[in-house]
């Protein structure tokens, strides 16, 4: 992501501020340390737990693959046929989620065409949900930084097109929907993470994968969604999916090359559902 | 040398526009200034390859209140936390827990309205942020900007019971 301000003012202000406060670089080596319980009790915290969870792209896992093996990144992408989406908004949440995974894939393959091609069909999907004008700015980004190679920048404008469309979501108080974009992308990331560590197992890359909180958060995110949106077959067979996810992670803190194969094969039976649909 | 006296200038900036543009209606809703801090402490270490997420935490607390808040870490990334308040006068720190509770940073930082730290998590697992945002409204030794406007016009610059938090992270 570039870190930058969001106005000049701002930009302004932050400058005064380290120029004269401050000396970055030198802060976390000059500076006393603050003193920290080396212990706190989560059981008793004498505070308040922050409700929001924010969801790791698949950038994240994927670096650390990387560092683990080195996975053939341009057998993972997998942009299905161009179809009819539909109009259901959740499903076009999962869709846009899972259309970014992808475009993560394609950066760790650094695979400039399928970028340009994730680009077009993010924005295409965006027009679907009604958020074009919104997303445009950093679909063209994708794709023109696609063009120079520039993978850094392609990977922060994927997410920064997630949260775009995100908070986009949640000021026209559409949460629900923000939250199936974080869901579609996870999803996405996990099946090609499960696939590559069961070309290739070992107990170091399978630990990537114990996520129970994520899979929990996931749970209770589907199973308080209103409306029809939250009783459609897609909606439901992800529920149980996920379900299915769970009692495989949380049964043990070892995930065996067996759960890493069902885990695979559970992520994929969801995107079917949804993503990589027959024709 | 007394740091304080270097930050003030900077201080009675931002607090002589903050009132300007609030008295004037110009109104910065969109703007989160606490994750505007967080993410410019955050500058230097993106130069060292710190990837810097766009989605964060944020919101008000009490002075002095301790917020938790969880998040997924992977074993073989290494991590920062950087959190930010711009209340003038406010200081905030930010440490990291295991889910026992052990203490798993490595490096920190402390600096008024910024704060960070560091960690190599040993397994991946839900670890917990604990952010610290404290506001002694009678604090002596610094000017009336830092202890909040304390001498406020119409209600503008008044301390309101709460701090605005922010809290941004990177891996690399």
């Amino acid at each position: 992501m570039s870190c930058r301000l969001q106005s000049p003012f701002l930009r302004l202000l932050a400058f005064l501020v380290f120029t004269v406060g401050a000396t970055p670089s030198g802060r976390a080596q000059g500076e006393a340390e603050p003193a920290v319980p080396e212990r706190i009790d989560l059981t008793n915290f004498p505070g308040e737990l922050v409700d929001k969870v924010v969801v790791p792209i698949p950038a994240e896992i994927f670096a650390v693959l990387d560092k683990l093996d080195e996975p053939d990144w341009n057998s993972g992408i997998e942009l299905p046929a161009e179809g009819e989406q539909g109009r259901d908004r959740a499903i076009l949440a999962l869709i846009f989620g899972s259309l970014v995974g992808e475009g993560f894939i394609a950066v760790q393959a650094k695979n400039s065409d399928e970028i340009q091609k994730i680009g077009r069909r993010v924005l295409a999907i965006s027009e679907s949900l009604g958020l074009a004008g919104a997303v445009r700015p950093h679909s063209l980004a994708i794709i023109e930084s696609a063009g120079k190679n520039d993978w850094s920048k392609v990977r922060d404008e994927l997410d920064a097109t997630q949260q775009t469309v995100r908070t986009t979501m949640e000021s026209l108080r559409d949460d629900e929907l923000s939250g199936l974009v974080s869901l579609g992308g996870w999803l996405r990331g996990t099946n090609v993470v499960t696939t590559f560590i069961s070309n290739s197992f070992s107990e170091d890359k399978a630990e990537l994968l114990n996520q129970p909180g994520l899979v929990a958060h996931f749970r209770t995110m589907l199973g308080s969604m209103k409306g029809s949106s939250g009783k459609s077959p897609q909606i439901r067979a992800i529920s149980t999916g996920l379900a299915r996810l769970e009692a495989i992670i949380t049964q043990s803190e070892a995930i065996a090359e067996e759960d890493v194969n069902q885990l695979r094969d559970i992520s994929r039976a969801m995107l079917d559902e949804y993503y990589f649909i027959k024709p | 040398m007394n740091p304080s006296k270097n930050r003030r200038p900077a201080l009675l900036t931002i607090l002589v526009l903050s009132g300007v543009l609030s008295i004037t209606g110009i109104v910065y809703a969109f703007v989160n200034e606490a994750i505007s801090l967080a993410l410019e402490a955050a500058t230097p270490y993106v130069e060292q390859g710190f990837e810097v997420r766009e989605d964060n935490w944020s919101g008000e607390v009490e002075p002095g209140k301790p917020l938790l808040i969880r998040h997924q870490l992977f074993r073989g990334n290494e991590y920062w936390f950087w959190a930010g308040t711009s209340w003038p006068g406010a200081t905030i720190k930010v440490d990291i827990f295991d889910n026992e509770g052990n203490s798993v940073g490595l490096e920190s930082f402390a600096k008024d309205s910024f704060a960070g730290v560091r960690t190599l998590p040993q397994k991946t697992a839900t670890y917990f942020i604990r952010v610290v945002a404290s506001y002694d409204k009678k604090a002596e030794g610094l000017t009336s900007a830092e202890r909040g406007a304390n001498d406020p016009v119409e209600g503008v610059g008044e301390f309101s019971g709460s701090l605005d938090w922010g809290l941004v992270y990177g891996y690399r």
